[in-house]
């Protein structure tokens, strides 16, 4: 038994090829994070850049045209490489089976794959990269994107390829959260991120192959022309935004769903209370998931489609807020009279509430037509997406990245240098975010190097905190790194946080290589805090 | 676990027989002008043609429902975008009757065509028709 309790998926089987062959679903997972976080630092190096230049009103630091490179890169990799990616491709692969009981995903061969058509896809936007940027902004539009100089083919064939992996790993859950259940785990025994990564999982399949055909139009308009954007061609430039929103729109859902699913596992167990609403929540993000895809025209306000359309769009955008909202007032029901602890998945969960309520609220600005025509493309629109998908998304992937972090790696982090890490991202994203409220208020447009300096103090003040936000950030990732030390290794037990859900309960830390060394029975539902009385087996 | 449905080979043949006249009818019926129900004449039967493919050949009519739902769930996510999508296209005019018919019908494609104003009706070359545009279009 001690000799069994050593084997983790990390150190067995060894080797280099054990690790690129792999089929073990957590393996995968670890890769998917490894080469997240690198395309998360990229992207974070290019925003920085950004800041820089945005510091004071000349072109100081890079050229007009080195600045249009950089912002569509920043999109292009933090929305395509890391942010779409990140939650499903490493924390819903690590973490899927080991909830439902299973030894692994469905189809481990074809998660492989993913991975690799994901690797294979990211080497494109490597390639653009090289061959000198592409400028025509993350949302490639007609018909600047059908004209451009720059590398759009290269791009736009990396994201066409990274889709097929993001459609892969949808079938792949699908199957798996239908087929793999351990007996007596029914549909409403379920942790929440299991729900989470269904409804994601629907999105990813329906909504994917749009911008795969989108992509594939423009390539065909730029090397055949073929008229189908480019008015000169005798196509339609509005059609291209109806084609890239179609998916784009869902899209964000792929982004922020995950991260929902993320918080509505850290509160219960970091407040010690059964969630508020399972039900509630657990529909909401499939109604989520079904809303999304009839609001897209809302990012078209202003593109010549019709006002039918608009009104149609604007009201329908509205039904968004209240599966949001129900699941909002359910968290903060969970906590009312619960045991809140502060821990470092806690504090980012909490952050999160602030953070994405402010973006959705926000939303609700933008989603009015009269009021988004004067808001459209001014720095307004940018605070707002950065609040739902860096104080959404990223926010929530760090707290889960902090929550699991003991159960993957089996070593417990720091816990005071990531709380402080953690105050450090929350006060360094409203630095930078919140300033760019007032901005785009004032009308400053997005995608320029270059401002009046009116607009000046408030860039230098979002330049400064943006500093803080990178840093706290790198800071964070390093204390986890830093915890595999061999030398001051801590380690968690196999439930540091009094959990309930399969993967805490009847796993070692790491887990094993076939994830449970019998098949696990179940005792008790996800979050039967009023029932059962867990222990945590870590005691700061 | 359901039972392995076997289809008769028979069955397979009767199917491609149809879709192959199917086809022969598609050809035939291009031949002859409906009007505004070409497109949808010729749709129509290409319809008909993947559902028999979809049901006998994709094995959608014997396997479990599920699977057939999450295929009607595709059809339905299709009829979503180009519903919506022909809500701006067909209702471009509302407010601004100059953008009801899109900027393409100034495209160079367009010039071997005969020239029309934003209401796609003809007009004469040297033009009674006041409209601005087509006076660069000369």
């Amino acid at each position: 038994m001690a000799e069994n309790q050593k084997q983790n998926y990390l150190t067995h089987p060894k080797g280099i090829m054990s690790w690129l062959l792999t089929l073990d679903h957590k393996r995968i997972g670890l890769m998917y994070l490894f080469g997240g976080i690198i395309f998360f630092f990229l992207g974070g190096v290019l925003a920085l850049g950004m800041r820089l230049e945005l510091a004071a009103p000349g072109n100081d630091f890079m050229s007009n045209e080195t600045y249009n490179n950089v912002y569509t890169l920043h999109g292009a990799i933090m929305i395509f490489l890391f942010i779409i990616p990140a939650i499903p491709g490493a924390l819903g692969n690590m973490l899927l089976p080991l909830m439902l009981g299973a030894k692994d995903v469905a189809f481990p061969r074809l998660n492989l794959a993913s991975f690799y058509i994901y690797t294979l896809g990211a080497l494109f936007v490597v390639y653009t990269i090289i061959a000198g940027g592409v400028d025509t902004g993350w949302t490639f539009y007609t018909p600047y994107s059908t004209t451009s100089t720059s590398n759009v083919i290269p791009m736009t064939m990396g994201i066409f390829i990274i889709g097929f992996s993001s459609i892969l790993t949808g079938l792949n859950f699908i199957a798996t959260i239908h087929k793999m259940r351990i007996p007596g785990l029914t549909w409403y025994k379920l942790p929440l991120f299991v729900w989470a990564l269904y409804g994601t999982s629907l999105v990813q399949i329906t909504a994917t192959p749009v911008i795969a055909i989108t992509m594939v139009l423009l390539i065909l308009e730029r090397l055949l022309g073929i008229g189908i954007f480019d008015p000169a061609l005798g196509g339609d430039p509005v059609l291209y935004q109806h084609f890239f929103w179609f998916y784009s729109h869902p899209a964000v859902y792929i982004m922020i769903l995950p991260a929902f699913g993320i918080i509505s596992e850290i509160i219960p167990v970091h407040s010690r209370k059964k969630i508020w609403g399972y039900k509630f929540i657990a529909f909401s993000t499939l109604s989520i998931a079904f809303i999304g895809f009839l609001v897209w025209g809302h990012h078209m306000f202003t593109s010549g489609q019709s006002v039918f359309s608009q009104i149609v769009f604007s009201f329908i955008t509205y039904f968004v807020g209240i599966p949001t909202g129900v699941k909002i007032f359910s968290w903060i029901l969970t906590m009312y009279k619960g045991q809140v602890s502060f821990t470092p998945p806690m504090l980012y969960a909490l952050s999160f509430l602030f953070l994405f309520t402010i973006g959705g609220l926000t939303g609700i600005f933008l989603g009015a037509v009269a009021l988004d025509i004067h808001l459209h493309d001014t720095y307004f629109v940018v605070a707002h997406f950065h609040y739902v998908m860096q104080g959404g998304t990223i926010i929530a992937f760090l707290g889960g990245l902090h929550h699991w972090w003991p159960k993957t790696m089996g070593a417990m982090y720091n816990q005071t240098v990531a709380s402080i890490c953690c105050l450090g991202v929350f006060l360094g994203f409203n630095g930078t975010f919140f300033p760019q409220f007032l901005l785009g208020l004032r009308g400053m447009p997005r995608r320029y190097a270059t401002y009046d300096p009116q607009y000046a103090e408030l860039h230098n003040y979002s330049s400064f905190w943006s500093g803080i936000l990178g840093l706290s950030i790198f800071i964070a990732i390093m204390n986890l790194l830093w915890s595999l030390r061999k030398s001051n290794k801590l380690d968690p037990g196999t439930n540091p946080w009094g959990a309930m859900t399969l993967e805490w309960t009847h796993t070692s830390s790491p887990p094993h290589p076939h994830n449970f060394e019998e098949e696990p029975v179940l005792e008790h539902g996800p979050y039967d805090y009023d029932k059962v009385i867990v222990e945590p087996t870590f005691k700061k | 676990m359901s039972e392995h449905h076997i289809t008769p080979l028979k069955t397979y043949l009767v199917i491609a027989g149809a879709l192959f006249c199917l086809t022969a009818i598609t050809v035939w019926v291009s031949y002859f002008d409906f009007g505004s129900l070409n497109i949808i004449i010729a749709m129509g039967v290409a319809t008909f043609k993947a559902t028999l493919v979809a049901l006998f050949f994709m094995h959608l009519l014997w396997d479990d429902k599920k699977n057939l739902t999450m295929f009607i769930m595709s059809l339905m996510f299709l009829g979503i975008f180009i519903t919506i999508t022909l809500l701006d296209t067909g209702f471009r005019g509302g407010v601004n009757p100059e953008v009801e018919y899109p900027i393409n019908k100034r495209a160079a494609f367009y010039d071997s065509l005969p020239l029309t104003d934003t209401h796609g009706n003809p007009v004469d070359e040297h033009g009674t028709d006041s409209h601005e545009g087509d006076e660069d279009h000369h």
